[in-house]
């Protein structure tokens, strides 16, 4: 069965509605110290939404820097693997700086250098936002702190080499999990003092609006992209897109495009970390319940007093206790699918990968790719399964080693 | 009740008694120490009371209430012991009591629920920095028919048409920040904040209370110029970690003496 493109016209959803809000989720919860920076973001992005000169200047940069339109693989080996449907990966491991996280800085630093800022802050996680943003600014010459758990220091090394060549300052985060909540937290409680100068590159669609909205933005270029590709090649839809989720950006810039074709099926991969009954998880989506955490109203891992819980994964990237404030909706409206996969099947799933198609994924992006086990033996082989390579797994090489010698 | 804590915050200023309010997290340094810390304070001529409600992620403090809210957290202290500390400060002391925190754990607790207990427990009013005036007005109704004062800030740069609305939004005060940044800072005042404080202290509707990085006298002294009074935070939690095993009544008029 094929599904027509000309028969569905998008009828994408305009969400959020101008309070900023997806359905009941999203939202503006900060302190009053940040409304300016966020009413200065909202229209400046607007503003030059309309721009002609600056929507070609994000193309050509796209384009000539970050190295876009990526490709989207038909991995073969893969598919026969599985001996069922026709498995894409879309290359966002082959973007600059070897992540989707460029596609949302090339964005966001054009829009401070047009407000006028002349230092930059962000946290990160994995490293692979860190890294984006460090060559941006680099590249922009701005000012440049990257704010990044203690811990993630270490299981992420080579990402920090990386940010310090670039020429930012990586600011060690010894609070909390030491890792990328409470860098969220640190690089909040720096924009707050330096809110008149800095702007704020939040990572994902997290944090609060126009940032949930303008993140999805610059990343849709993905499912754009990856929509344009599969019409190319197959002349029809996907039946499945899969991409891991974190706080999110990834598989929002694949969903969004996609969104208004109904019969396209999205999940949403979650680290389950060593378990969902271990409790040692990050499965927001899947676990959690709706709560406010960093500007935004959205499922969040949380106790009965409303506290935010540990998360846990072996994944820098995805170890987060909340989660973009559109997926809540995407999973409140049932239009995406959230689930979620163990360490183990993540570390397997990367091995397998570099053996079948010799490409070395992410960790966070070895999440998606795990949940084939699960899709595959219930798919058909006329159908089309596109997962996310969101990244590039050189900074994991570490983690990747540990597990062969074990 | 917010009439007590307005017709308090009235009557000094008709005095002309700049007033001076301090901030305490909820179940620090230990939990049994709230209610006496809070009854040495009424005491001690404390005009009213912020008790802290600790949260995991206090993206708007500095170091010092961190701790203090990691410690409280750690003491088991959650929204239903804050309540049954003001149920007992509210046995022997009138003094207004301000609930201060992040928003979630409200939300957790179910706004209305969590407005009813307070107007039921003797609560006087809330400030809840990260619930700002477009997330809050639906339940300004609610909070007006309990009484209950919900706070709103604002900031040396908030824009004037925004403070106009902020300022008709209010009841009893306006929160004003000394400066951009977390709490707890070591703060000079730059030119143009004084300006701007000296705007805000002439043309608002509602009395102006300045917070963050108050510390000594002279702060007072400088701040009070401007505003109906300060609110003290991080420096008396720091204070109250140095005054262990001390009798709290000498040491908290102690403290207060060496403000105001």
């Amino acid at each position: 069965m094929k599904h027509s493109l000309a028969q569905k016209k998008p009828r994408i959803k305009q969400l959020p509605d101008n309070d900023g809000y997806f359905g009941r989720f999203g939202g503006k919860f900060v302190p009053e110290i940040l409304r300016p920076a966020l009413d200065e973001l909202e229209e400046a992005y607007d503003k030059l939404l309309k721009d002609p000169d600056f929507v070609a200047e994000l193309d050509r940069e796209l384009k000539d820097y970050a190295g876009r339109p990526t490709p989207l693989y038909f991995a073969r080996n893969l598919t026969d693997h599985y001996g069922k449907a026709r498995i894409y990966l879309k290359r966002e491991d082959l973007a600059h700086t070897g992540a989707h996280k460029i596609n949302n800085t090339i964005g966001q630093i054009l829009l401070a250098k047009r407000m006028g800022k002349s230092r930059i802050i962000a946290e990160t996680g994995a490293g692979q936002h860190g890294v984006a943003t460090a060559t941006v600014a680099a590249k922009a010459g701005l000012e440049c702190c990257i704010y990044m758990g203690e811990e993630d220091i270490e299981r992420q090394a080579p990402n920090v080499m990386r940010m310090k060549m670039l020429g930012a300052e990586v600011r060690t985060v010894y609070s909390g999990t030491k890792t990328l909540k409470d860098a969220t937290n640190e690089a909040m409680r720096d924009w707050l003092t330096n809110v008149r100068n800095t702007h704020y590159i939040i990572g994902s669609v997290v944090g609060p609006h126009p940032f949930p909205m303008m993140v999805r933005n610059f990343q849709s270029v993905i499912g754009k992209e990856a929509l344009e590709q599969i019409r190319q090649k197959e002349d029809r839809l996907p039946d499945y897109l899969i991409a891991c989720v974190g706080g999110g950006s990834n598989a929002i810039g694949l969903f969004y495009p996609f969104l208004s074709f109904e019969t396209v099926k999205m999940i949403g991969v979650e680290a389950a970390g060593m378990g969902m009954d271990t409790g040692r998880h990050a499965a927001s989506l899947t676990a959690g319940s709706p709560g406010i955490f960093h500007g935004m109203l959205t499922y969040l891992l949380q106790d009965e007093d409303g506290q935010v819980q540990l998360p846990y994964s072996i994944s820098a990237g995805l170890d987060y206790p909340g989660v973009g404030a559109e997926h809540s909706y995407l999973k409140e409206t049932d239009r995406a699918q959230y689930v979620a996969v163990t360490d183990e099947q993540a570390l397997e799933a990367a091995f397998l990968l570099s053996r079948l198609e010799g490409i070395i994924p992410a960790l966070e992006s070895a999440h998606a790719l795990a949940y084939l086990e699960t899709i595959m033996p219930k798919t058909d082989r006329d159908r089309i399964v596109i997962v996310n390579l969101s990244g590039r797994g050189d900074k994991d090489m570490q983690t990747y080693l540990s597990f062969l010698e074990r | 009740m917010g009439k007590r804590l307005r017709e308090r915050i009235e009557r000094n200023i008709e005095q002309g008694k700049k007033m001076l309010s301090l901030f305490l997290t909820a179940g620090y340094p230990k939990p049994e120490m709230t209610n006496d810390i809070i009854r040495a304070c009424d005491k001690a001529g404390v005009d009213f009371i912020e008790l802290g409600i600790p949260f995991s992620d206090p993206i708007a403090d500095g170091p010092v209430i961190q701790k203090a809210s990691d410690i409280a957290l750690k003491n088991g202290i959650n929204l239903n012991a804050i309540f049954e500390t003001v149920k007992k400060v509210r046995e022997e002391s009138d003094i207004p009591i301000i609930l201060m925190g992040y928003v979630n754990p409200v939300f957790q607790m179910g706004f209305e629920r969590f407005f009813e207990t307070c107007a039921n427990t003797g609560v006087d009013g809330l400030i809840l920095p990260d619930f700002p005036i477009e997330e809050s007005s639906t339940y300004f109704p609610l909070l007006k028919k309990l009484d209950i004062d919900l706070i709103h800030l604002i900031a040396p740069n908030t824009k004037p048409e925004r403070i106009e609305k902020i300022d008709r939004a209010s009841t009893a005060f306006v929160y004003c920040t000394a400066y951009t940044g977390v709490t707890g800072k070591d703060n000079r005042p730059l030119p143009e904040t004084e300006r701007f404080l000296r705007e805000i202290g002439q043309n608002l509707n509602h009395p102006v209370f300045i917070g963050f990085g108050i510390k000594t006298a002279a702060d007072f002294q400088y701040y009070t110029r401007y505003a109906a009074g300060v609110i003290v935070g991080s420096a008396f939690i720091k204070y109250l970690s140095e005054t262990d095993g001390k009798e709290i009544d000498s040491a908290v008029r102690s403290f207060i003496s060496n403000i105001r």
